[in-house]
């Protein structure tokens, strides 16, 4: 037997196996004991150090009992909630949803530490059934609250055959230091239309961890919209598998990163089957002293032949303090595929600056403008407009430094 | 005596450390409308970004003076914002930008500068369609990103159609005639003649002296290495046709 030379602990270590232990998930406070947190050297964290940027884990979360203003509100939409991992009571659901409430994790088991950590400590699970097309929007809001704490929680969402929804979660929550772990577990069937968009407010003093998995059976179609504009702290995972043929998504993303954070979307999409597309399109703005990292990873198995998939990543730096790193991989065991990728980053572009300006925009507001533009791809798809207005408005907020 | 819409005195700028300009002094009073000749290379499109306060170029001596007021001193929104408009030899494509929503922004800055309310949006629609109906600029056009695959010929009629949305008090034309066929040429340069006003004066930079028979200047001045070096009537841009312009190089100024 290999022996494993035992890792030092921190802190943050050092609570986490209490807290799973508190919970009686043995194994895994014995596998973050041997293991610890990860570090540069494994490969999927390697941009995103935990083991030193997380250095203190807040207490589990209590139920809580005040919650905050919405960090987003979309006319129209129909709200969910939930708080500090609690499933909080919901209006009449619109016709053909079915809400309801399920224990413990939602996410297949990989070799991820964010993944263990939802699976051991999400108790509840809020479980929607969505039985056909869905007409208003469905907003959850899911809140860490109060004095800062550690809390997961887990949402898993079945799209029945043919139907359709656009799905939107937010993530906010009171100013204090969380630590949020929340995963999405998202089943498309045949033919099922959804859109998918994440988007994280929460404070800048918490930090943000979220991972969604995606299942696509034959023909389904999904759009999935991942975007940072809170906490100092994040990181999104986005794991897909196509598993019937016929199936397409656009995986995109707005990775917003402001002074002092450092912000981390990692995607591992996998086409499974024979006729499955795929388009990856992340931007990245960073601005101040910050980092922000994509990694993106394509996997074609050796059966999905006629495998179409592209992604690009473009990246823009709004000072000369910012770091943006992109790790594109591609993986590819089937023979007759089209799969590209690329990587681009840059700064405003001077002369369109000098030409908006000399219309007579002001600086501030030409720069504004340059940076809608430069987002409007992966903003544009989105159809609804009380939704679309709402995620703009997000963009312009970050802009302005709020 | 009336105020001059554009005077440059003694203008010298540079890029890194080559002196471009050495020495400009120009002239043009309300209403006129004047031409600079000279061949490639000779400084013609560095006067026009200079004027327009293109950050890459340091002024090292001189002054310019819009309708009385110190243009060197305002960065470029404000000098358009006083009534200075460049149209572009190559206007810059914005990817993701709607050309309506950028002139809605540009006419709204340039109004808020000046302490002016902002357009309502069916008079601006009102303006826009007024303007694009004589330049040949339908709305499908100005849906698109702006500038972005445009034609040369479009790209021009947008950039004139820009000119008669803000109604600037002096306009610069680049090079306005370079990639346009006679028809656009045409279209072109009657929406420039159409804006021709007792209030308002151009400067037209062109090489050719074909542009000249669209757009007929008071004022034909030759410019040779940074300066300008002779200056006529309309005649002097046929003797310069006829002529070439090496017989002005060297010139005194």
């Amino acid at each position: 037997m290999r022996q494993t030379m035992p890792v030092r602990l921190g802190p943050a270590e050092d609570t986490l196996i209490a807290q799973l232990n508190s919970v009686g998930a043995s194994a895994e406070a014995d596998r973050m004991t041997v293991a610890g947190l990860p570090t540069r050297r494994v490969e999927s964290y390697h941009y995103t150090d935990l083991k030193t940027l997380l250095k203190t884990v807040p207490p589990l979360a209590t139920p809580a009992n005040q919650a905050s203003a919405p960090a987003l509100r979309v006319a129209g939409a129909y709200q969910l909630m939930i708080a500090n991992g609690v499933v909080q009571g919901a209006s009449t659901a619109p016709a053909g949803v079915i809400v309801g409430t399920t224990t413990g994790g939602v996410l297949s088991t990989r070799d991820d530490v964010l993944v263990h950590l939802n699976g051991a400590l999400a108790r509840e699970a809020l479980t929607l059934t969505l039985e056909s097309s869905v007409d208003p929007v469905i907003q959850i809001d899911r809140r860490c609250e109060g004095d800062a704490a550690h809390v997961a929680d887990a949402v898993k969402i079945f799209v029945a055959d043919n139907g359709s929804a656009v799905i939107l979660e937010t993530f906010s929550g009171s100013e204090a230091a969380h630590v949020g772990n929340h995963a999405t577990y998202l089943a498309l069937g045949k033919n099922a239309v959804v859109t998918h968009i994440t988007v994280d407010l929460s404070s800048k003093a918490s930090s943000h961890f979220a991972s969604n998995e995606y299942s696509l059976a034959e023909g389904a179609k999904l759009r999935t919209v991942t975007i940072h504009a809170g906490a100092g702290l994040s990181r999104s995972q986005v794991f897909a598998r196509f598993a019937g043929a016929g199936a397409h998504a656009d995986f995109t993303g707005l990775n917003l990163v402001a002074d002092g954070q450092h912000n981390d979307i990692t995607i591992d999409i996998r086409h499974g089957v024979a006729h499955t597309t795929s388009q990856e399109m992340y931007k990245q703005i960073a601005r101040g002293r910050s980092k922000a990292v994509f990694q993106g990873k394509i996997v074609v198995e050796r059966d999905a032949q006629k495998t179409d998939a592209k992604m690009m990543m473009q990246g823009l730096m709004l000072s000369d303090e910012a770091e943006i790193l992109s790790k594109p991989e591609l993986e590819i065991y089937a023979d007759d595929v089209v799969c590209g990728h690329g990587s681009t980053c840059g700064e405003l572009d001077e002369e369109s600056m000098f030409y908006l300006m000399s219309r007579g925009i002001p600086k501030a507001e030409a720069e504004t403008m340059l940076v809608r533009g430069f987002i409007a791809e992966v903003l544009d798809p989105i159809e609804d407009e009380a939704l679309n207005e709402a995620l703009n408005g997000i963009v312009d907020g970050w802009l302005l430094g709020k | 005596m009336t105020t001059p819409i554009l005077e440059i005195r003694n203008l010298h700028a540079r890029i890194e450390e080559r002196e471009i300009l050495k020495g400009v002094n120009l002239i043009i009073p309300p209403g006129e409308v004047h031409a600079v000749m000279g061949r490639n290379g000779s400084g013609k499109s560095t006067l026009s970004y200079v004027l327009a306060g293109k950050e890459d170029y340091e002024i090292t001596e001189g002054e310019v003076l819009l309708d009385g007021e110190n243009l060197l001193e305002m960065d470029p929104a404000e000098r358009a914002a006083a009534g200075l408009f460049l149209a572009f030899q190559y206007p810059i494509e914005i990817p993701g930008v709607a050309t309506m929503t950028f002139l809605k922004a540009a006419i709204n800055a340039q109004r808020k500068a000046r302490g002016e309310g902002e357009l309502s949006t069916p008079d601006f629609m009102r303006a826009v369609k007024t303007a694009g109906t004589e330049l040949n600029v339908d709305t499908d056009m100005l849906k698109r990103p702006l500038n972005v695959g445009f034609s040369g010929g479009e790209k021009k009629r947008a950039e004139v159609l820009q000119m008669a949305l803000l109604q600037p008090k002096m306009c610069i034309l680049d090079e306005t005639d370079s990639g346009l066929d006679i028809d656009a040429l045409q279209v072109v340069s009657k929406g420039v003649n159409a804006l021709r006003a007792a209030n308002r004066s151009m400067l037209v930079i062109t090489h050719y002296q074909r542009l000249l028979n669209h757009i007929v200047p008071d004022v034909v001045h030759v410019f040779s290495d940074g300066r300008i070096v002779e200056s006529g009537d309309k005649d002097l841009a046929l003797q310069l046709e006829a002529k070439g312009y090496a017989d002005f190089d060297g010139a005194a100024a």
